[in-house]
């Protein structure tokens, strides 16, 4: 006998984009206030987490065909160039760069590499919380 | 209801660009005058005037506040009384309501307003079961859903 959680998946239908977006604004916080690629992270793996208590494994699957280890290995993968493209420059390894562009829309923006490397820790989290949850729920 | 939004967010840009004046007051400038227009046109819809649907989410939100107010006072009164002469009770409440996101606002109402609880909806949606602290009589707690919450949601989602 299941019950009829008609509100619950109302629910999360609605909060799961807000928490998407607050992981999002999170991420990119995270440079002069709280915040940055490990939180923003776990909140992005939360509104999934979300997603899988309202509907079932398969389900979300559908609604995101994603490998997560795939997810993880591109955030190392990402982090480690970024770290090292220095070494082509001759400076020492994990030193970053920033400068300000002109961009279209945005004005003057200063951009600086350690959001790709953060970036690349966004992914990590994602991928490593996706991978343990999905292993401990699919188990019968 | 989202075409019309639509249509006057794009009649909007239309003036942006008609009047080569790319800042944020001549979008809201070309909004107001989409707007004129809409409700000049209103006819050619088949639905309502969107600006009715907004409205009655307005009355909607202030409904809810009044009965947020005073079903606090009850449930106050309930608790500072010394004797708890209370009857709670479970009853089921038949809906006219279809649409998911219709079920899950009546029910989040209905459960924000202290003294009454949804605890289940039923499998084919047109019956919710709720708990209320003190009921009397419970036709009369019915009808009062009916004709406060209920009747506001389908003035909202009427096409």
């Amino acid at each position: 006998m299941k019950t009829n959680d008609v509100i619950l998946k109302t629910g999360t239908k609605v909060v799961s984009f807000m928490i998407f977006l607050f992981s999002i604004h999170i991420f990119f916080a995270g440079h002069y206030t709280p915040g940055g690629g490990f939180v923003g992270g776990l909140l992005a793996s939360s509104a999934i987490v979300l997603l899988l208590l309202a509907f079932d494994i398969k389900t979300v699957k559908k609604i995101l065909p994603v490998n997560y280890i795939t997810i993880t290995a591109a955030g190392i993968i990402i982090s480690i160039l970024t770290a090292s493209a220095a070494v082509f420059f001759n400076k020492s390894f994990f030193t970053h760069f920033f400068d300000y562009f002109h961009l279209p829309l945005l004005g003057k923006t200063s951009l600086h590499t350690a959001t790709l490397f953060d970036l690349g820790v966004y992914l990590v989290v994602v991928g490593v919380t996706m991978t343990i949850i999905q292993t401990i729920g699919e188990d019968e | 209801m989202p075409k019309q939004i639509l249509l006057n967010f794009f009649l909007a840009l239309l003036w942006m660009f008609l009047t080569v004046n790319y800042s944020l007051t001549a979008l809201i400038i070309g909004y107001l005058l989409g707007l004129g227009l809409l409700f000049m046109m209103r006819r050619f819809f088949k639905e309502r005037f969107y600006l009715e649907r907004v409205w009655a989410v307005i009355v909607l939100f202030f409904i809810f506040q009044r009965e947020l107010l005073l079903s606090n006072i009850q449930v106050l009164m309930l608790v500072l009384r010394p004797r708890l002469t209370i009857k709670p009770a479970i009853f089921a409440l038949e809906t006219d309501l279809k649409e998911d996101w219709e079920i899950t606002l009546l029910s989040s109402l209905i459960t924000l307003t202290p003294g009454t609880l949804v605890i289940d909806v039923s499998h084919d949606q047109k019956t919710l079961y709720i708990h209320a602290l003190d009921v009397s009589d419970i036709d009369e707690a019915i009808h009062s859903i009916k004709t406060t919450f209920e009747k506001a949601i389908i003035e909202v989602s009427r096409p």
